[in-house]
């Protein structure tokens, strides 16, 4: 079987932006392809990863973006799972690589979040909950994930504090990231201080709505040699849907990102040790602990102490760094582009692009991708540099 | 994935006949719920209870589930109060909502008439039903807008 390679990526920039989403795909496209051959020369297929038509009114996404990008007569398609659709866009480019169908896919994601308010957003994604009960008792998304923080200090020594230290650990990583929505540092008192959302989270345990886009060509080792770009392995990949409710599933023990971590390192060959480098899902703070701890970097109950330098965590973390780029919550979370972007970060620190914020020695790389609250669906993916084996 | 062993005799699915008076349908769900009832599915081969019913077990795979009554008494097992909420319901916030532990076993989320200040984990409520505001109704689908709205209030 062919290996997946990541040969390239780019991305729009995040946050509010006057650009439509089709647009936002056209900088994030142009980027991607600034020295390779046109889209057209080499893409054979496209996926999409798009959260929700509301913002623009507009579903059909392969077919557009694979027409704004020269395209024609390829398969083209939008891939929905809420925040976890570019992962999900991913995974399925990887896969027709993996298998022989494709040689060259093009993965991209794409939101206009910004198009219709606050409001408009936290309509769209509460979308993403159980309408029969969810949606009808007026869930929301920062709710949602409250109710998970709201357990997780309950059962853990973790304090409204640590969650806070976690957005100042990211907006540290952001300052040194140009890409980010917002490139700067902010301290724990802004944080602890900030208007609440659902308690226990505040408007810093938050990550922003923003617009954004990313593409990521997928394809074999031997044509990103041929196309003379550094490439990333795509070494293993995993997924895993959890019901769709939060109050029927485990909701400190985060089985459904577990499985996805697991299943991809299982691929690669690695266990949780061997990643140095890790863009987790942190969509709220408290989300940064428990994926850490579903990852297997951490103990369970001390995930938490991820803002910590290895050395100070408690004894059996691993010695991983988390959210590099700033995370979710500060690098930005434009959601159908989210996965794409987290590959995007890994892709840049494993082929030394990462410029101030590079993690020395980086050479695997774990992404998870969540859509819902939390595990309703995961994606995980591994990436080593082309060397490591 | 097949290796050629799985055959059908183990099979218990016999939905064909699902219909919206079936307690594992949302509208079955809702008209007993309507008459103050809580039904849940119970999975006859390892016992999750599933809220609301449906025709197979998410813990086991299962599609041998029974519908039996829940007792309405339970427990917050977690809690939130909504201060960003949907445009639809901008009026109500903030608003308290958990996830609360039924006494039979199921877990279920809904709006507590309590202030957030006042709820913590382990505290006793019981679930109560009422019919859905004007509000509520206007922004329901059309198939839902006589469906019940289920609060949790402290006991």
């Amino acid at each position: 079987m062919p290996e997946p390679v990541i040969a390239s990526v780019g991305a729009s920039t995040l946050g509010r932006t006057d650009l439509p989403g089709r647009d936002l795909f056209s900088v994030a496209l142009a980027e991607a392809f600034d020295e390779l051959p046109d889209p057209a020369d080499i893409v054979e297929a496209v996926y999409v990863g798009n959260q929700s038509e509301t913002y623009e009114h507009q579903i059909m996404q392969g077919t557009l973006l694979a027409e704004w990008a020269g395209l024609r007569h390829v398969p083209a398609e939008r891939v929905e799972g809420c925040a976890a659709a570019g992962a999900l866009a991913l995974r399925h480019a990887v896969k027709d690589v993996r298998n022989g169908e494709h040689e060259a896919v093009l993965a991209c994601g794409v939101e206009k979040m910004t198009s219709a308010g606050t409001s408009g957003a936290t309509d769209a994604l509460s979308a993403a909950f159980d309408r029969a009960i969810e949606q009808r008792s007026g869930i929301t998304a920062p709710s949602q994930y409250a109710l998970l923080a709201q357990r997780y200090l309950h059962e853990t020594d973790a304090t409204e504090r640590d969650l806070a230290e976690i957005a100042v650990k990211n907006h540290g990583n952001a300052a040194r990231n140009p890409r980010a929505q917002f490139p700067k540092e902010i301290d724990v008192a802004t944080v602890l201080e900030s208007d609440p959302v659902a308690p226990p989270l505040k408007l810093y345990d938050c990550a922003p709505v923003g617009d954004g886009a990313a593409a990521v060509l997928v394809t074999t080792a031997e044509m990103a040699a041929d196309l003379d770009q550094p490439q990333v392995r795509v070494a293993g990949s995993g997924a895993s849907a959890n019901n769709i409710a939060v109050a029927e599933r485990d909701m400190t023990d985060i089985a459904g990102a577990r499985i996805a971590a697991e299943t991809a390192y299982e691929e690669a060959g690695i266990d949780a040790e061997a990643v140095d480098i890790a863009e987790v899902h942190d969509a709220f703070t408290v989300c940064e602990a428990l994926l850490a701890e579903a990852a297997g970097f951490a103990p369970t109950g001390t995930g938490y102490q991820s803002y910590q330098p290895p050395a100070e965590r408690a004894d059996g973390w691993t010695d991983v760094q988390l959210s590099p780029s700033g995370g979710l919550k500060a690098r930005g979370h434009p959601i159908g582009a989210t996965g794409l972007l987290q590959a995007l970060e890994a892709y840049e620190q494993l082929t030394g692009a990462a410029g101030d914020r590079a993690v020395e020695d980086a050479e695997t790389a774990l992404l998870l991708n969540e859509g819902g609250v939390a595990d309703a669906v995961t994606v995980g993916h591994v990436l080593t540099t082309a060397e490591a084996q | 994935m097949t290796d050629g062993d799985l055959d059908a005799s183990g099979s218990t699915m016999s939905d064909s006949d699902l219909d919206a008076t079936d307690p594992r349908t949302l509208p079955g769900f809702f008209d007993a719920l309507a008459d103050g009832e809580l039904l849940g599915g119970v999975c006859v081969d390892c016992g999750q209870v599933l809220l609301p019913p449906r025709p197979a077990c998410y813990a086991c795979g299962s599609r041998a589930v029974d519908v039996e009554p829940q007792s309405p008494e339970g427990q917050i097992f977690s809690y939130t109060e909504v201060h960003t909420p949907p445009p639809a319901f901008a009026a109500d916030a903030p608003y308290t909502v958990a996830v609360v532990e039924l006494a039979d076993g199921g877990r279920l989320l809904g709006r507590v008439t309590a202030d957030y200040a006042d709820v913590t984990i382990g505290d006793a409520v019981e679930l109560t039903v009422r019919e859905p505001t004007a509000t509520e109704r206007e922004v329901a689908l059309d198939y839902e807008s006589d469906w019940p709205v289920h609060v949790f209030e402290p006991r």
